[in-house]
């Protein structure tokens, strides 16, 4: 992986690493990709994908209103203000 | 037939029973790590029952969860996961607290923390993972039992290590709600105990239905006794000395009851580079939910823009996530998608043939881990590559959500070395009757046991 790759998958990523990790990782990232070639020698002419390992049945549930056990504690979660979450500038 | 839990509800208890326990648990905890939130509130009077623990990547109500990362810590659930519902209403189990785990389960050595579990037997060794500090805390207390998950190994590896019963599921036989996920996928929450019966007890009392899991759809589970054993040549090979050794006396043991041989597969040993692929992609897509306002930490400035606020919370994650979430996005980039992901569903499917069409016959029978336990200090140098390839054994039945049941069957060096036995889809409970089996031929050792009565 060149170094532009890796740099586009960073700031995809949105991960900031420092000299020393980044020599690291690209290292660690270099020889992970090396070892998943080796899933290109097995021939899968035909073969169906397995997304799951069993078969899921698309059970969906009735609509309905059903209300969170403790909405206080889920709110305790973040920083409020005027009862809403506070989060960065978009 | 063995059950401590049976003994334990069974028996007069002294009424500072708890207290007791959680002193020695905090002196034992200061060497081996294996606790990261203990309920101190737990009581005789209140409770009374037999203490159980779950892996930090479990939400119990009100404490601390953090999956082991830093991105988490101060991340108080305001729900309990339905398998802490379900053990709770049972009303034979109390909450005791969480366990060590690799960071979102990213590790087979318990290693990928801030810091990391020891080893029950030794604490100069890996105690595996990712659900280390079950595996130990299994190993230390007399009488408990540990709900843990497995996304790739991380059951039967830890208990391998620690001398335990390691209970990992068939997909779907547990509801995941309530689960901080690493991978959809692939992720199961099993058990892990001192006996089989009590994995049993245990797996029984989670197990079933949840309206909030739709994946959890496994209803029936059934007990097909198989009286041939199949070892895998391929999966062999990379068995190294002691085990090599040390498990063909096992299949000695084992030859008067079963019928035992070594057969062929196509595609089992290449199963590492698609569950690794898999596991990757599902994880960099989980990880992006972690923003730095809504669970765990937060980022105070919020007057940094979107991207930068990001970008800021990010650096809570340790170097294996970072590492997963790079590869993890690069595989699903629209130019290497076919070439990786695609492919590695399609020899997924191939996988899950092969093994069902065995498992038909027999079980299939290997030791957990090609290697005896290593020491931390030499597990910690291993590349990620060297690190993937300890799974050799683990992965295949969990790419293809195959129960598995991981026991201890000799000691080298005074530390445990464990066997995995493998079973199809909904077959479950022969996995117990098998070990349950065993435990009448051979005896577990354990060198702490706290909470003896």
């Amino acid at each position: 992986m060149n170094d532009l790759e890796f740099e586009r998958l960073l700031k995809i990523t949105r991960l900031r690493l420092d000299d020393l990790e980044k020599k690291a990782i690209q290292k660690d990232i270099e020889e992970v990709i090396g070892y998943f070639e080796n899933i290109s020698e097995i021939s899968t002419e035909g073969e169906e994908k397995a997304h799951h390992p069993i078969k899921v049945d698309a059970r969906l549930r009735e609509d309905g209103i059903l209300g969170f056990e403790d909405v206080e504690m889920l709110k305790r979660q973040s920083k409020l203000h005027d009862g809403y979450i506070v989060g960065p500038k978009l | 037939m063995k059950s401590y839990i049976n003994e334990f509800l069974g028996m007069e208890k002294p009424t500072d029973y708890y207290s007791g326990l959680l002193s020695d648990i905090e002196k034992l905890n200061k060497e081996h790590h294996f606790i990261t939130t203990l309920n101190k509130d737990i009581s005789y009077e209140k409770d009374g029952r037999l203490p159980f623990t779950v892996k930090a990547n479990i939400c119990v109500k009100g404490f601390e969860t953090t999956a082991g990362s830093k991105m988490l810590r101060g991340y108080l659930p305001p729900f309990n996961a339905t398998v802490v519902d379900k053990i709770n209403a049972s009303g034979r189990f109390s909450f005791l607290g969480e366990t060590n785990m690799d960071e979102f389960g990213f590790g087979t050595f318990g290693l990928n923390t801030e810091v990391p579990a020891r080893n029950a037997f030794d604490n100069d060794y890996v105690a595996g993972g990712s659900s280390s500090g079950a595996a130990v805390a299994t190993a230390m207390l007399k009488y408990h039992v540990a709900i843990a998950e497995s996304t790739g190994g991380s059951i039967a590896t830890p208990a391998a290590l620690n001398g335990v019963v390691g209970f990992t599921p068939t997909y779907g036989a547990v509801s995941r709600y309530g689960l901080i996920d690493y991978a959809n996928s692939l992720d199961k929450i099993g058990v892990m105990a001192r006996c089989a019966e009590d994995a049993k007890v245990a797996f029984d009392t989670i197990r079933g239905r949840d309206r909030y899991d739709t994946t959890c759809s496994v209803e029936t589970i059934g007990n097909k006794k198989r009286k041939k054993l199949f070892v895998i040549k391929e999966l062999m090979e990379k068995a190294e000395e002691p085990v090599k050794s040390a498990f063909e006396r096992l299949l000695d043991r084992l030859g008067g009851n079963y019928e035992i041989s070594e057969i062929d597969s196509k595609i089992m040993d290449k199963a590492i580079a698609p569950y690794y692929i898999i596991a990757m992609a599902e994880a960099s897509t989980n990880l992006a939910k972690y923003d730095g306002y809504k669970y765990g930490f937060q980022n105070e400035d919020t007057n940094r823009k979107y991207n930068d606020f990001f970008t800021d919370a990010r650096i809570n994650f340790g170097a294996e996530a970072k590492r997963r979430i790079i590869l993890g996005t690069f595989i699903r980039s629209e130019s290497v998608k076919d070439k990786y992901y695609s492919k590695a569903t399609q020899v997924r499917g191939m996988i899950i043939r092969e093994m069902r069409s065995i498992l038909e016959e027999g079980f299939i029978i290997s030791p957990a881990l090609p290697i005896a336990t290593p020491k931390i200090e030499n597990a910690s140098k291993l590349t990620p590559t060297q690190n993937y390839a300890m799974d050799i054994f683990t992965v295949p039945p969990n790419l293809g959500g195959f129960p598995h049941i991981t026991f201890p069957y000799e000691y080298h060096d005074g530390l445990p070395l464990g066997a995995q036995l493998v079973t199809g889809h909904a077959n479950d409970y022969a996995l117990f009757d098998f070990v349950s089996e065993w435990e009448e031929l051979f005896e577990y050792r354990f060198r702490h046991n706290l909470g003896e009565i």
